[in-house]
């Protein structure tokens, strides 16, 4: 690890001024359980590293006017244990359960999680964001490519991280971000972008940007599921998962959110499947049906049509799930 | 079980080392701290084969806190030779050229060059400032690629041994072995049904979870102090005294508490280049390995290519089986191919077999001992074969394996005629196991089962016992202990003396303070060291006869031994208080002793999975898990059923999980215990384990050592259980989702 300077602000209006305007001058620290292993490697070098972890503004759960308010520095535990999460949200709370293990979901924060680096180990070998050679050369889709998009976009093969990603989009979740001339808010898909150098990050935050708070509409009456396909239980990330939200009329699905994770290098909207859904009663037929269409347009490389499946099968699950779960 | 009664063997003492390993206090080789240390960091080749142009250090010797750089340049000067340091003969510059390489790097993560500095960090950025100038050759990465002729060759010397004998064929195949009995022709002629099948297994690490690491002081005095992480202190003495240069006396080498081995910390890393950078500085350098530098660095399991070939009378009898076994050896030869032809068909009897072995190098990191070296790649191979003929039969697969099983007085075809073993013993235990008869109900579930041996080692051992005048006695020995040895150790030695375990207090000393004793590997500890303990209590006992009948003014013939007490007519005196009465009768008493045993009992083992398969996803669960094991004699049956839960545990990360993803380059693309992903608590349901107890005739006690068998049927018994779950038949390890979904399209 490389030398740096540690920063402990005491207000979110100090944290921003500590931050650099470019990357790499500065790290926001949460729980570390990410950073800390960029830095062991080499892939992240700051100057300095600012601890958000005090800021009494980035913390708790709360009950707003029209939803909940959860703070950036909020653990995956107190996710799960939250009443207020677990009584509207089974969605999140199956997706924070996922997550590593109960040491992880301890340290571990919603921020983090949304900032966290790609897994792509062409990145994490120092490949870059893209894992491009000297040549600019792509790397996942000449080498081991099992655990990358099945929906790359341009030269990014890598796969969004986020467990937290794809029930807050399917969930209409927006985040709040503060910098220095103030703060902002936007819808939690607009928060993920594509990289487009190899340098680049895979959010939309400048440099002296803190996310402090994620705004969760309520989701009284929409029945919401995650499913993640796993290859082991502990210490791992999800090879596909499927996060449903579905706004009932009686029986019938008057309008569903469909949202892939860990296929694409953002969370995938899958837009015909929601189409499909669109006024119809759900059966398993059907919801297989939508799995079939959410992966239209998958474009897998070499050793990873096998993820195109799994997406499939955790459409149908995380929608056949929804139906079980409490309106 | 034996009807013999023991007062410690049998029990489940409370370990010696527990308290200062729960409490943190137990030493490990990271702890060391010590005046002047330096760190070391070594520079790793980024290319799977390519020729060294230069070296130029003179970047990193010119940053601030750098004291010292080495390359094989600093190597002494002696020219090659074939040295033996009990592993068979080798030339002494693969031995050095796996620790430095020169002329060539051979695998992705070679060590080139190191350096010495004031701290890690600084160690780190000046090994990246060395410039190697590399021509990058073509590289070959699996045995069959490089077998094939015209492969890129690694050794431009290397010629290949052909049954026993030098050819002059210069090739990768270091050598091609053959063990024959029988008629294998007029075997498969006499058979009803003839099955043959390919098998291809990955490359996985043992996955100890303490990285190597070494510290070297070499003093002004001229000897070299080395503390270490390591399964045998006397080779890594041998080690580094051989490619050093120097007797073994000046060579001291001190084995900290080990976090794991399994036969991975049997090779030497990094102590010679520790000590490199000792001599150059004069003060002592530490170096510990980042879990990447252990999986691109140091030792994994050879992949493997199998082909299996069995025939079978109709009522299932075995009439003729070939093996050909193609094994990576990695960088350099030693492929372990010789274990793997020992034990593939070493539970049956059959009478006419060919196997064929090769010991084939590529462009991976120098293959290690991982856990019954070679024996579960076999045992994947023929147990699924054997369970495909009893299906193609009708026949129960345990039927169909006691009709076939080898007992004492069968011979195998590497020549060896078995002793009294327990593989009939075994097998009975799996069928009348509650698990193997309880119902197993709901789709996409199946249950399978498999044996597996391990031959296990003798190989020497020394101990000495000193009785305090307490009553207690001190154990003094050179096996580091990994599982438990100290007690399992002790309570022999306790059994003999007739005091309870916790009353011996067993050191593990360093090679100065001990006799030579071999490796803590191949499941020799508890039968070897465990016997020189049994040993230097039986000379402590005879010395304490003496002691008795100086008291007693009797001849020592007079005095017995029994039941924890010294007695003679009229004479009664309890081990403790003569203990107390040593300095009055004469001074200290001291055991020694040293074994070379050759009764060694091989062990075998068995387990019967339940799976349950996603068919949508091939994502395969264990549902339940029994491993039943031969102990020969179980001295401490709680570390017999841990070793028999761990070896399970890493034969199931081998059969689901584990594999090297590597690139056409030979560069590891999941070097991390993340992308690895071995199974942890939460992937794995309860092990549960049943001891069978055949005594080994060749101990005392009748110990066959316990450690390694257990990994070997895991594997096959999964892949049987996963055919009868969705009737696909996984020749590939791993069987993970990918690679099982393959199969399944296949399938449909
Ligand atoms: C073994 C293991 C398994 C895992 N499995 C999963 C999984 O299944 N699913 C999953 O989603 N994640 C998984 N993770 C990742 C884990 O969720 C993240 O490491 C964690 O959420 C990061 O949170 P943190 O608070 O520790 O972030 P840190 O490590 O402190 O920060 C992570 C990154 O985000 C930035 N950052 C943090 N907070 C903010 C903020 N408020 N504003 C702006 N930038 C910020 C940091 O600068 C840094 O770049 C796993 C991690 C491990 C180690």
């Amino acid at each position: 690890m490389q030398a740096f300077e540690y920063a402990n602000p005491a207000t979110l209006q100090e944290a921003v001024a500590m931050l650099g305007s470019s990357w790499g001058e500065a790290d926001i620290l949460a729980g570390g359980t990410d950073l800390i292993s960029l830095m062991k490697d080499y892939i992240h070098t700051p100057k300095r590293v600012v601890n958000i972890k005090g800021l009494k503004e980035l913390q708790g759960i709360t009950k707003t006017a029209t939803g909940l308010r959860i703070g950036a520095v909020v653990t995956f535990d107190e996710v799960a244990e939250s009443p207020l999460i677990r009584s509207e949200y089974p969605s999140i709370v199956q997706a924070v359960l996922g997550v590593a293990s109960p040491q992880i979901r301890n340290m571990g924060t919603v921020g983090g999680d949304l900032c966290q680096r790609n897994r792509c180990w062409y990145f994490r070998q120092g490949f870059g964001t893209l894992g491009k050679d000297k040549d600019g050369t792509s790397l996942p889709p000449i080498g081991e490519n099992r655990y990358h998009a099945i929906f790359p976009k341009g030269d990014a093969y890598f796969v969004s991280a986020s467990s937290l990603g794809p029930p807050l989009i399917a969930l209409g979740a927006k985040v709040k971000i503060a910098g220095p001339s103030g703060s902002r808010e936007i819808p939690v898909e607009e928060l993920f972008v594509v990289p487009t150098s190899n340098k680049g990050r895979e959010v939309s935050l400048a440099p002296n940007e803190i996310l402090t708070e994620i705004l969760i509409p309520s989701a009284r009456g929409v029945r919401n599921a995650t499913y993640e396909v796993r290859h082991k239980q502990a210490l791992d990330w999800p090879l596909a998962t499927a996060s449903v939200a579905l706004r009932m009329k009686g029986s019938t699905v008057a309008s569903a959110k469909i949202v892939l994770g860990h296929v694409g290098p953002t969370p995938v909207i899958a837009t015909e499947a929601e189409a499909l859904l669109a006024g119809k009663a759900l059966t398993p037929d059907l919801a297989a049906e939508a799995g079939k269409v959410a992966v239209n347009g998958a474009k897998p490389l070499s050793g990873n049509e096998y993820k195109v499946q799994l997406t499939r099968v955790a459409v149908k699950r995380a929608l056949m799930e929804a139906m079980k779960a409490r309106a | 079980m034996s009807t013999q009664s023991y007062q410690v063997i049998g029990t489940r003492p409370i370990r010696h080392d527990g308290v200062d390993k729960v409490t943190g206090r137990a030493l490990y080789g990271a702890d060391i701290q010590m005046a002047g240390l330096l760190h070391g960091a070594i520079l790793r080749s980024p290319h799977a084969h390519a020729r060294i142009r230069s070296i130029n250090t003179s970047k990193a010797e010119a940053l601030a806190g750098v004291k010292a750089v080495v390359t094989a340049a600093d190597f002494p000067p002696t020219g090659d030779r074939i040295v033996d340091l009990g592993e068979g003969e080798t030339p002494l510059s693969y031995i050095r050229g796996n620790i430095l390489a020169s002329g060539k790097v051979l695998y992705r993560g070679h060590a080139v060059a190191a350096v010495a500095a004031t701290s890690p960090h600084i160690a780190a950025e000046a090994a990246s400032l060395i410039e190697v100038e590399y021509e990058p050759l073509p590289c070959v990465l699996t045995a069959p690629e490089a077998m094939r002729p015209g492969a890129p060759l690694l050794h431009e010397d290397l010629k290949t041994k052909e049954f026993g004998q030098q050819t002059d064929r210069v090739s990768n195949i270091a050598e091609h072995f053959r063990h024959s009995l029988g008629d294998l022709e007029k075997g498969f002629a006499e058979a009803d049904i003839v099955l043959e099948r390919e098998f291809h297994t990955a490359t996985v690490h043992q996955g100890y979870i303490e990285p190597h690491n070494a510290t070297a002081l070499w003093n002004n005095d001229g000897r070299l102090l080395i503390w270490c992480s390591t399964q045998g202190a006397f080779v890594v003495r041998d080690t580094t005294a051989c490619i050093l240069d120097l007797p073994v006396s000046q060579v001291k080498v001190t084995p900290m508490e080990i976090g794991g081995g399994f036969g991975g910390k049997i090779p030497v890393y990094l102590e010679p280049v520790a000590a490199l950078l000792s001599k150059k500085t004069g003060r002592p350098v530490k170096i510990v390995m980042s879990r990447k530098e252990v999986f691109e660095g140091t030792g994994p399991t050879p992949g493997s290519f199998i082909r299996i070939k069995i025939g079978a009378k109709r009522d299932g009898r075995f009439t003729a089986a070939q093996a050909d076994l193609a094994y990576e050896a990695g960088a350099y030869p030693g492929a372990m191919v010789g274990a793997g032809a020992m034990t593939v068909f070493a539970a049956y009897d059959i009478p006419n077999v060919t196997i064929d072995g090769y010991d084939v190098v590529v462009n991976k990191p120098s293959t290690a001992a991982y856990r019954a070296p070679g024996a579960t790649n076999a045992a994947f191979a023929t147990e699924t074969v054997v369970d495909e003929i009893a299906e193609h039969l009708g026949l129960d697969p345990l039927d169909l394996r006691l009709k076939n099983a080898a007992k004492e007085g069968t011979r195998r075809a590497d020549g060896l005629k078995y002793r009294r073993i327990g593989c009939v013993e075994v097998l009975e235990a799996m069928k009348a196991h509650p698990h193997y008869r309880a119902p197993l109900e709901g789709a996409n579930r199946g249950r399978g089962v498999a044996i597996g041996y391990w031959f296990n080692a003798g190989l020497p051992s020394s101990c000495t016992i000193s009785v305090n005048a307490d009553g207690s006695v001190t154990l003094v020995e050179g096996s580091t202990d990994i599982g438990g040895t100290r007690t399992s150790v002790a309570m022999q030695a306790a059994e003999v003396l007739g005091i309870p375990a916790g009353s011996v207090h067993p050191v593990v000393v360093d090679t100065d303070s001990v006799g030579f004793t071999a490796v803590t590997g191949g499941s020799r500890t508890t039968f070897a060291t465990g016997w020189a303990a049994y040993e230097a209590a039986q000379d402590v006992l005879r010395q304490m006869k003496e002691r008795a009948a100086k008291l007693w003014g009797l001849e020592p013939s007079a005095v017995r031994f029994e039941g924890g007490h010294f007695r003679a007519s009229g004479h009664e005196i309890s081990f403790a208080e003569l203990a107390a009465r040593l300095a009055e009768t004469g001074g200290p008493v001291v055991g020694r002793a040293t074994v070379n045993p050759r009764g060694v009992g091989g062990s075998f083992a068995g387990c019967i999975v339940d799976v349950e398969v996603d068919p949508e996803t091939g994502k395969t669960s264990i549902l339940r898990f029994t491993s039943i094991q031969d102990a020969g004699r179980a001295i401490h049956p709680s570390y017999v059923e841990g070793q028999m839960q761990g070896g399970s545990v890493q034969g199931i990360g081998w059969a689901l999980n584990e594999e090297y993803f590597m690139g056409p380059d030979g560069e590891m693309r999941n070097s991390s215990l993340l992308d690895y992903r071995m199974p942890t608590a939460l992937d794995l349901p309860m092990i549960d384990t049943q001891i069978v107890e055949v005594p080994n005739p060749g101990h005392p006690f009748g110990v066959r050592g316990v450690g390694e068998a257990n990994i070997v049927p895991p594997p096959a018994a999964i892949a049987n259980a996963i055919y009868r779950a969705v009737g696909v038949r996984m020749r590939r390890l791993p069987m993970s989702p990918p690679n099982l979904m393959q199969e399944l399209w296949k399938k449909s």
